[in-house]
Parts: structure tokens; sequence; C-alpha cells
């Protein structure tokens, strides 16, 4: 269990740290309350509505092409890391990989998933 | 050196031409106005990856990308019916594609990486791969089930299909994650070794993880009481669609429950057996009997594949080479059978969905209503057509291998499906016409119709032609 021990550390860490911040800012922090300010925090949308709204589907297309390039990203890290091990198998591999993503990209580009209207 | 050697990728041939013209579509997607060239390059890459095929094998098995590939006649044989499959839809859903006013590029690239999914999974002998393979064939199949966006029965097919799909390859990978749990592999090999050096181990765990495994493939074709998407889904979709799913989709289901069962699981087979019998009884006492019911002719083809998959199961019982062949005999009948069946209805249009629809289709279109005629006979299992051979090997491979019960469930309930079947039949000859005559169909479509009615009938006259592989893995 003992190396364990760093996950805890930082568990404890991370709480306190967050902890202290809300404290903190609750303590020292000067009040100016105003509508938008009491409301609760949600990026850019309404926080509470009842189900059945529409949902323009240009945000479901930009979260799409998020993905294509995080997954680019994740599989690009550990192929990074050993890249010296696998050599050149290892670049052609990547690059059929890459070609097939951008491949993707370039249809939703093509079809106009990139055009904010 | 770690990674896989690029040799390798000379095992994949086949699949990197489908895979080629498959990027080919999609880049080009935006420009395909007309649906006649994508479908002709489909065409000449499924044409193409056949010749590649090279089957059968002369120079024995082969396997690569680190033991995860293998290159068998087992998985040749699939593969090359795959890609028949393949083309048989393509030339099918010309027609549809026109006038749904389906996007042509998307469609076909779609239907190439869902059978590119198809064959790595039937040559994989590595649980990860497996997996990949399905989800591939799966995710396209969603979206190809929902390709007519303005039909709202096709949107509602698409969702349900998402939803149940979604839970059940949940199912399947966590019954991987658990094999390799118990395990500590995920190659077919290891697993098998595995369970051959245990005297029992933690027999409950690896219940459970076999029981999962085999639910999320069951679900892929459609057994009982994992089918209820398949009817929902075929009604739903076109018809060159629904013909996708029920035949190649369910052969390479098949083929992956084959080989595990061979491989992977071999050491367990009584368990194994025991969840096989039960889903098979269930699927062809199910399928036969709802069946009945139907007046949407999808629906009926779509219980009728549940029975049929239950057939089909009969042959994975023994877990025996001769078992698994029997399989493979019935999986090749079926998938000729069902696709001339369903290109019926796709040639009737919309007059073909419904059963009135055939009323007195002998006297209006007398060449079509006989082509419909041998596909039922086939789909009951009536001597002069493949169907019976098929149905007669699968039976014979459950006798003897003690499931006396199964067989005799297996012809009650073939009696029962061909007052399914034969109901049609009796529709099309003993009644007067009510609709107006359906127009004509395109050469492509009767091509296909033609091409799947003579392997029907040449594998019931000479079934000695159907043996002609021994391709077990």
């Amino acid at each position: 269990m003992k190396e364990y021990i760093g996950v805890v550390v930082s568990f404890i860490l991370a709480g306190g740290i967050a902890g202290a911040m809300v404290f903190l800012a609750s303590w020292l922090g000067e009040r100016k309350p105003s509508e938008v300010k009491l409301a609760p925090f949600e990026c850019g949308k309404t926080p509470f509505s009842l189900p059945g709204g529409k949902l323009a589907v240009k945000f479901y297309l930009t979260a799409i092409l998020f993905v294509l390039f995080d997954i680019e990203l994740v599989f690009l890290y550990p192929w990074a890391v050993i890249y010296r091990t696998i050599g050149l198998t290892g670049l052609v591999e990547m690059g059929v990989f890459m070609g097939i993503l951008i491949a993707g990209f370039v249809y939703a580009w093509d079809n106009g998933a990139l055009e904010w209207q | 050196m770690i990674g896989p050697d690029l040799a390798d990728v000379k095992l994949l041939w086949p699949e990197l031409i489908l895979l080629t013209m498959s990027l080919g579509l999609i880049l080009s997607a935006s420009r395909i106005r007309k649906g006649l060239k994508a479908s002709t390059a489909t065409l000449v890459a499924g044409f193409a990856s056949i010749l590649v095929y090279r089957w059968p094998l002369v120079e024995g098995a082969r396997a690569g990308f680190g033991d995860m590939i293998i290159i068998d006649n087992y998985s040749q044989f699939f593969k090359v019916l795959i890609a028949s499959a393949l083309i048989l839809i393509v030339l099918l859903s010309a027609r549809r594609v026109e006038t749904d006013n389906v996007r042509a590029g998307e469609y076909y690239a779609l239907l190439l990486l869902a059978s590119i999914g198809m064959m790595l999974a039937v040559s994989s002998t590595d649980l990860i791969p497996l997996y990949l393979g399905l989800e591939l064939t799966t995710i396209c199949s969603y979206i190809l089930v929902g390709t007519t966006v303005e039909r709202r029965t096709s949107n509602e097919a698409a969702t349900k299909y998402f939803l149940l799909s979604a839970f059940t390859s949940a199912l399947l990978l966590y019954g991987i994650a658990l094999i390799y749990g118990t395990t500590g592999s995920t190659s077919f090999d290891a697993v098998a070794s595995f369970f051959s050096g245990t005297e029992g181990g933690n027999n409950k765990l690896i219940l459970m993880a076999i029981g999962l495994v085999v639910a999320g493939l069951a679900f892929k074709i459609a057994a009982v009481p994992f089918h209820s998407w398949a009817p929902d889904a075929y009604e739903g979709a076109s018809a060159p669609i629904a013909a996708f799913l029920a035949t190649a989709s369910k052969a390479a289901g098949l083929a992956v429950l084959g080989r595990i069962c061979i491989s992977a699981f071999s050491e367990e087979s009584h368990l194994l057996s025991l969840i096989l019998a039960t889903m098979a009884a269930l699927s062809i006492i199910v399928g036969s009997i709802i069946a009945i019911s139907q007046t949407n002719i999808k629906r009926l083809l779509a219980y009728s594949s549940i029975s049929h998959a239950g057939y089909a199961l009969l042959g994975l019982l023994p877990g025996t080479a001769e078992g698994i062949s029997a399989t493979m005999t019935y999986v090749f009948i079926y998938v000729f059978m069902t696709l001339g069946a369903f290109g019926v209805v796709t040639a009737l249009g919309r007059r073909g969905e419904r059963i009135d629809g055939y009323e007195g289709l002998a006297r209006q279109q007398p060449v079509t209503a006989l082509l419909m005629l041998i596909f039922l006979l086939a789909l009951t299992g009536i001597p002069p057509t493949g169907g019976f051979i098929a149905k007669f090997v699968v039976i014979l491979s459950a006798l003897n291998a003690g499931y006396f019960t199964l067989a005799v469930l297996a012809v009650a309930c073939s009696v029962v499906s061909a007052f399914v079947y034969l109901r049609v039949a009796v529709l099309m000859y003993m009644k007067e016409p009510q609709m107006d005559e359906a127009p004509g169909y395109p050469i492509m479509i009767s091509a296909v119709l033609l091409l799947s009615a003579l392997v029907t009938v040449i594998g019931g006259i000479l079934p000695s032609v159907l043996n002609f592989w021994e391709a077990v893995p």
C-alpha cells in the first residue's frame, strides 16, 4: 500500500487548496451582489430549463471536431515517448493513422462544418 | 522490435483496398452528385478485394500483428462471403440511393467501412481487435439505418438500435475486461491455455465473463433474448440496409462466435453449450412463432432471421470441427436466400413492404413471384432448395452431439415457420391482384435476384459443392 501514499497526499493537497480558496474568498472577499452574479454558474447557457428545448446542431459538430483532435493527441503522446524504439514502422503507422483522421477532418471542412452561420 | 512488422500489412491487402476506396469516397463526398459513380467505385473495390483473397489458402494459416490477426481458410471464407454480400447490397441499393435522396458518397463509404469492421472481426484471434472490428461495424450500421432522415420510422429505428447496441457493446467490453482480469490476457490462445490449466478456478467470475461476452455477440446475431432491436431496425431501415444487417452482419457475428467457441472457450464447453443451447432453443421458438402475426414483410423477415440465428447456433453446440463446418454451410446458404428475399422486397418498392402487397403478384410479375417462391421455400427448408441442406446439416450435428430434444424442437418449429413463409406464397399465387402493377426494377436488382436464386437452388441440388471448404479455425 506504500506506493499509494503519494496519491493520498495529492488528494489532500488538491482538496486543501481548493477548500482554502473557497474559504478565503468568502472570508476576505468583498460582496457586491448583482442578479447575474447570484445566478448559478454554467458556461453561457441557462442552467435550469425544461428539457425539450432546441440546441443548435452547430455545438454538436464543434464537439465532434474537438474529439477528433483530442483522440489524435491521446495517441500522439505515447507514440512520441517510444518513438526511438519503434522507429520507421511507428512513423509509417502514425502517418496512416493521421491520414485517416485528417481525411475525416477534410470531409467535415469540405461539407461546411466549420462555417458558423 | 516492439511494433508490428510492416510485412504484416500484406495480410490485410483486401481490407486496405476497401479502406482506400472508402476514404476516397469520404474525401470526394461533397462532389459526388450521381449515385452511380459511387456505387461503381464500391463495386470495383469489392471485386478487387475478392480477387486479392486467394482463397482457399495454399500456404496455410498466417498470423500477424502480434498474433492478433490470423489469416486462415475460416477467416477467408467469411471474408469472401461478406465481400459478396457487400457487392450484392450495393447492387440493391442503387435505386434507393437515387429516390430517397441519400448522399451517395457517405452511404457507400459507410457500407465499405462496416464491411472492413466485419472482416477484421472474423480474423481476430484477440479480444481487442475483435471488439474494435465489431464496433466499427455497428457504428456504421447505426448511421446506415438512419440514412433516410425524412422518414420518422427510420429515425426511430436508428435511435432504438443505437441505444440497445451501445448497451450490449458495453456488456461485451465488460466481459472482455473480466476475462482479462481472470486470465491476464486477451489473446484467444492464452485464455484457452489458462482455462485448461486451472481446476475450476474462480468459477463464478468465469461464468460471468463468458456470459457477458456471449451476450454481446448474441446481440450482433440477434439471438433471443438479445433480439428485440432487430424487427424495429429492419422495419425502419431501407430494405438493402436491412438485408445488410440480416446477412453480412449476422454472418460476421456467427463467425466470431464460432471462433471463440472453438478456441478461447473450448475448455469451458459444458458452460458454453448450456448458454448456446438455451439461446438456440429460444431463438427458434420465438422467431418462428412471433413471425406468424407479422403484417410487415421486413418485420417478418426479421423474425425469420432470428429463428435462423437459432438454427445456425445448433452447429456451434458440439464445439467440434464438424459442427462449425455445418454452421458455415448454414450461414452460406442463409446469406443468399435472405439477400434474395430482401431483394424482392427492394424490387417491389413501397408495395413490397406490406404483406398484402404480394396479393396476386404471380399474375402481374410471374418471374419475380417465382423467385420469391424459391427464397420462401429455401427459408422454410423444403428439399429442392439449399435451405433444406442447411437445416439438415445443423440439425444432424446437434443430433450427433446428443441434443435430441433440441433437434426435435428445431424440426417442429420448422413446420410452424412453413405456415409463415407459405402464407406469403399463397397470397402471391392464389389471390386476385388488389394493387396496381408495381413498376419494373433495374437490371442490377434482377442480377441480385437471379444470382441469389442460383446459389440457393444449386446448394440444394448439388449439396456436395458446399463441402469444398475444410476451413475450421
